[in-house]
């Protein structure tokens, strides 16, 4: 059985019962926010929370997934606001960003079981590997989205996505404001 | 005024000759006999300024980027120089890549390859001749940390040109002198009028640019200069970037290659029996030189490349392992048949009488390991073949992928996408040839992606090197004469026959003065050769990040740690010394003590320094190590002080030398690979041994302040840490280790 919840979503994978929970997320779902970058569960860049617990996409078969929740990069929060990626945006972590949905999902997850983790329960914890190496800038945008989450400190670095054109328009005065009646964006996010 | 009628009359031509640009880019274009003209795309309600630049009438600022964004910042730092020309409002300003165009050809790193590889007289002729062939075959590529030394200024006459025209347009909507009128945040202003762009942009189009351009002042601007956020920050953090892997077309099909381990070997058989059997799988390809599996999905795929068990048979030389290429780089270096690139003094009398320090370093394979591996996604439609894939160079890849299909290069369309990390490797198109040799057979699209096997074990190297370093002291406190002979393959040579059909020799054996880049130091020695030892290891090699610097920057200031030590110098005096010619690289020593704590090197404490210009830039670092338990070494620290000359982004320049930074520990302290049986040894990431997050120093960074023009930023921060650690290591046990990756203590 290879039935799971993905993002909210009730799921049945068609595919292999063996095959990696990693690519039926990307071939099949088409959640590509989640990468692949080594198969042998090293590198991290397959990271997304199982049950709240972050695993090695690609070290999971949809078989062992059964019946488990399974959340991605694109779900970790609807609006880009979760504390560690207002961090990541704050301290201007990413390079080539290939390898930051893994970190990122990873980080969010120890930041839930842990609030205030010390730099060997960071070093223990995130295992990802970043080839741009952008480690230094990680360690600090941990330490900050930790005092985000703690509500120590407040953040809000991201624009949002989703603002349709008027909303644009009125912060920022170089846009045109949209004609009266123009149809709003059906992509935009509306918080509830 | 003579006004263009022509809406999108604005050619590059006319923006470049009219616009106080450099001698060198003018009088290329008075002496061609044909303008190119864009071949941008407008959008509804876009108004397209010139082969850079559109702005929407809703007020988007759309900046067309040649350069690949590979994580180094071009996207961003280029934009922002066209922007602060044009007076926009940096919240309004987007990225698109640019469509492959003649306007967009890398000029500058073409001319200073030729620079260098040309005795005196012959490096203008060169110069003019690379350029017109960068030009006119529109080579667009991006490395050798060019994209803001080559392409700053035309972003900046982009956006004043638009930014003239925009002032025309409003001038004459207030009947006023369009010179009285500026441009900023986003709005033309004139007294108390002011106008969007994107109200004025489609009148604008109808103006043209004047015969000069008024640059603004490079310092106290709002965008220039500034750490403004990275455009793609925001969907590097919520999974919405698109790399190549992430397109999906309608029916595409995915698939996973393996190909032939060198140049010399052929597929001799596959089990398509037990591929078949896959689950999935619904194709399979034998290509004399890659086998494939089509699947619904790549795991399957893959898992039917792994069931094909491809044997390659060679087709000529001997095999290739570790005691071949030891003996080959062993013999370079003792052989008579060196080039000599640097000839300064009298070496031989210098060296008259005795006593010499003579060294002898090596430095190991290094690979690529960008975290996404090769990828294409190819779709065959009609005639045409399009590709999606991260590219640094797309004018190569459609050469390639044209020739590889038989298909005219106008047939064939590379749409690049964001690079997962490169460092050189996405120079070449392997994974392109091969999709689209793919898709032209199934008739679907399909997504082409390695496995991380074969992206480590199908790499193309930064190759071992071995130099002999002999020295000898002038008896005051400085260097009298220095002889360095390095034995290495010319990659150039090997890559520009992968990547530029019919270019060159290909043969790594031919002296090159790139593969001793860097070799030159920027100490004052009156006696002084630089010498290239040609070799073939029988491995394809390629460039990587910072290139010949890799190695050269770890042999000599290894090297001039150790004369120090000799002369009985402390280490950072020593080096000053010398630098009476190189006021910057001393005053990056300088800075870069101070904000270490630099202790003099003094035994026991495992501090060690280092420091290299390379790509017109200057670096200087000072690390702080400690031998773990288990005889590691652990670095802990590093301070670093750079002089890049003028600088657009200083917050991504950051990122850039701590990059390069862990980047260069990798070489350092990583796994070694070797070669059996012509295939390198590493399979995966745990053969690299790449550094995580919990092996990562503190890195502080000294930006110096500097009106010069822009150095490189992209390579410079890898040179100096090998050299740096390895003279910390020295200081923390007394152990000089001259062999990169290092071994501390028998710890390997």
């Amino acid at each position: 059985m290879t039935r799971m919840t993905v993002n909210g979503q009730p799921v049945h994978y068609r595919m292999d019962p063996r095959t990696p929970l990693l690519w039926a997320l990307r071939d099949a779902s088409n959640l590509t926010g989640t990468k692949y970058g080594c198969g042998i569960g090293m590198c991290g860049a397959c990271t997304v929370h199982l049950d709240g617990r972050a695993v090695r996409s690609c070290q999971i078969t949809i078989a062992d997934a059964e019946g488990a929740v399974v959340t991605t990069i694109e779900e970790l929060s609807r609006s880009r606001d979760h504390a560690v990626q207002q961090a990541w945006i704050e301290n201007m972590v990413p390079q080539c960003g290939y390898c930051q949905s893994g970190v990122i999902m990873a980080v969010a997850a120890l930041l839930d079981s842990n609030a205030n983790p010390t730099d060997e329960e960071i070093d223990v914890a995130i295992t990802n590997i970043c080839r741009c190496g952008t480690y230094p800038r990680m360690r600090e945008a941990i330490r900050l989205a930790a005092r985000v989450a703690r509500g120590e400190e407040r953040l809000a670095s991201a624009p949002p996505p989703g603002i349709d054109p008027g909303d644009a328009a009125r912060s920022v005065e170089a846009l045109t404001p949209p004609e009266e009646g123009a149809e709003a964006d059906p992509g935009r996010i509306v918080n509830e | 005024m003579a006004e263009g009628s022509n809406r999108f009359g604005i050619t590059r031509r006319r923006v470049l000759v009219g616009g106080g640009v450099g001698a060198g880019l003018v009088v290329a274009w008075a002496i061609w006999p044909r303008s190119y003209v864009h071949n941008l795309v407008a959008n509804d309600g876009e108004t397209i300024f010139n082969a850079f630049l559109k702005i929407s009438e809703d007020g988007h600022i759309s900046v067309v980027v040649p350069q690949a964004e590979m994580g180094q910042g071009v996207w961003t730092a280029l934009s922002q120089a066209l922007a602060d020309e044009l007076g926009a409002d940096w919240r309004t300003v987007g990225v698109e890549p640019s469509p492959i165009n003649p306007l967009y050809a890398n000029d500058f790193l073409l001319s200073e390859g030729a620079e260098g590889s040309l005795p005196g007289f012959l490096s203008g002729v060169g110069r003019w001749a690379a350029r017109e062939y960068a030009t006119r075959n529109a080579l667009m590529i991006t490395g050798g940390s060019s994209s803001i030394r080559g392409f700053e200024q035309r972003f900046r006459e982009a956006g004043a040109a638009a930014r003239a025209v925009l002032c025309k347009a409003a001038a004459a909507r207030w009947d006023a002198d369009w010179r009285e009128c500026d441009a900023e945040n986003g709005f033309v202003v004139w007294g108390e009028e002011r106008v969007r762009f994107g109200e004025i942009a489609a009148e604008a189009a109808d103006y043209s640019p004047p015969g000069t351009l008024d640059l603004r002042p490079t310092g106290g601007r709002p965008i220039t200069g500034q750490s403004m956020p990275r455009i793609d920050l925001p969907s590097k953090v919520d999974g919405s970037a698109r790399y190549a892997a992430d397109v999906r077309l309608p029916d595409m099909v995915f698939a996973s290659a393996t190909q032939a381990p060198t140049p010399r070997h052929r597929l001799k058989a596959v089990n398509r029996e037990a591929a078949n059997n896959v689950f999935g799988v619904t194709a399979i390809f034998e290509n004399p030189r890659f086998a494939a599996c089509v699947g619904t999905n790549w795991w399957a795929a893959n898992r039917g490349v792994e069931a094909l068990a491809a044997e390659w048979e060679r087709t000529e030389g001997e095999p290739v392992d570790d005691a071949s290429i030891d003996a080959a780089l062993a013999a370079a270096l003792d052989s008579d048949g060196g080039s000599r690139f640097v000839n300064e003094g009298d070496l031989a009398a210098a060296f008259g009488n005795g006593p010499v320090r003579r060294e002898i370093y090596s430095v190991g394979f290094a690979a690529h390991a960008a975290m996404e591996p090769l990828t294409a996604t190819a779709r065959a439609r009609g005639d045409r073949m399009e590709i999606w894939a991260p590219t640094q160079a797309p004018s190569l890849m459609r050469a390639a992928v044209a020739d590889a299909i038989g298909y005219g290069e106008s047939d064939v369309i590379i749409y690049p996408t964001l690079l997962g990390g490169a460092f050189g490797r996405k120079v070449e198109h392997d994974a392109a040839v091969q999709a689209a040799i793919i898709a032209k057979r199934v008739n679907r699209p399909v997504q082409l992606t390695w496995s991380r096997e074969e992206e480590t074990r199908s790499d193309y190297y930064r190759p071992a090197a071995r130099a002999r370093l002999s020295g000898k002291l002038n008896g005051s406190g400085g260097i009298l004469a220095l002889h360095t002979r390095i034995a290495v393959p010319s990659v150039n040579a090997q890559m520009a026959a992968r990547v530029f059909p019919g270019s060159g020799s290909g043969n790594p054996a031919d002296p090159d003065p790139g593969a001793v880049e860097g070799a030159r130091p920027a100490y004052g020695i009156p006696n002084l050769a630089v010498e290239h030892m040609a070799c073939d290891l029988g491995v394809e090699g390629s460039i990587w990040r910072s290139v010949g610097h890799s190695y050269t920057a770890f042999f000599t200031e290894t090297f001039i740690d150790e004369m120090a030590h000799d002369a009985g110098v402390e280490p950072l005096s020593f080096r000053i010394g010398m630098l009476n010619d190189a006021p910057r690289l001393a005053r990056c020593l300088t800075r870069a003590t101070a904000l270490g704590g630099w202790d003099g090197g003094e035994m026991g404490n495992g501090m060690g320094l280092a420091a290299h210009s390379s790509f017109g830039s200057h670096v200087a670092m000072v690390v702080q190590v400690r031998i773990g338990d288990d005889q590691r070494p652990v670095v802990q620290r590093v301070a670093a002080a750079v002089d890049c000359g003028r600088i657009i982004n200083p917050e991504i320049v950051k990122q850039q030398i701590e990059g390069g930074i862990i980047f260069g520990m990798s070489q350092a302290l990583g796994g070694r690979i070797g070669h059996a049986n012509d295939e390198p040894t590493a399979r995966n990431f745990n053969d690299l041994r790449l550094p995580l997050l919990s092996d990562s120093p503190e890195i502080v960074v000294d930006l110096v302040e500097s009106a010069e023009e822009p150095g490189g930023v992209g390579e410079i921060g890898v040179p100096p840490i090998a050299p740096a650690i390895g003279n910390a290591i020295f200081a923390a046990t007394g152990q000089r280790l001259r062999d990169l990756p290092f071994t501390v203590g028998g710890a390997t």
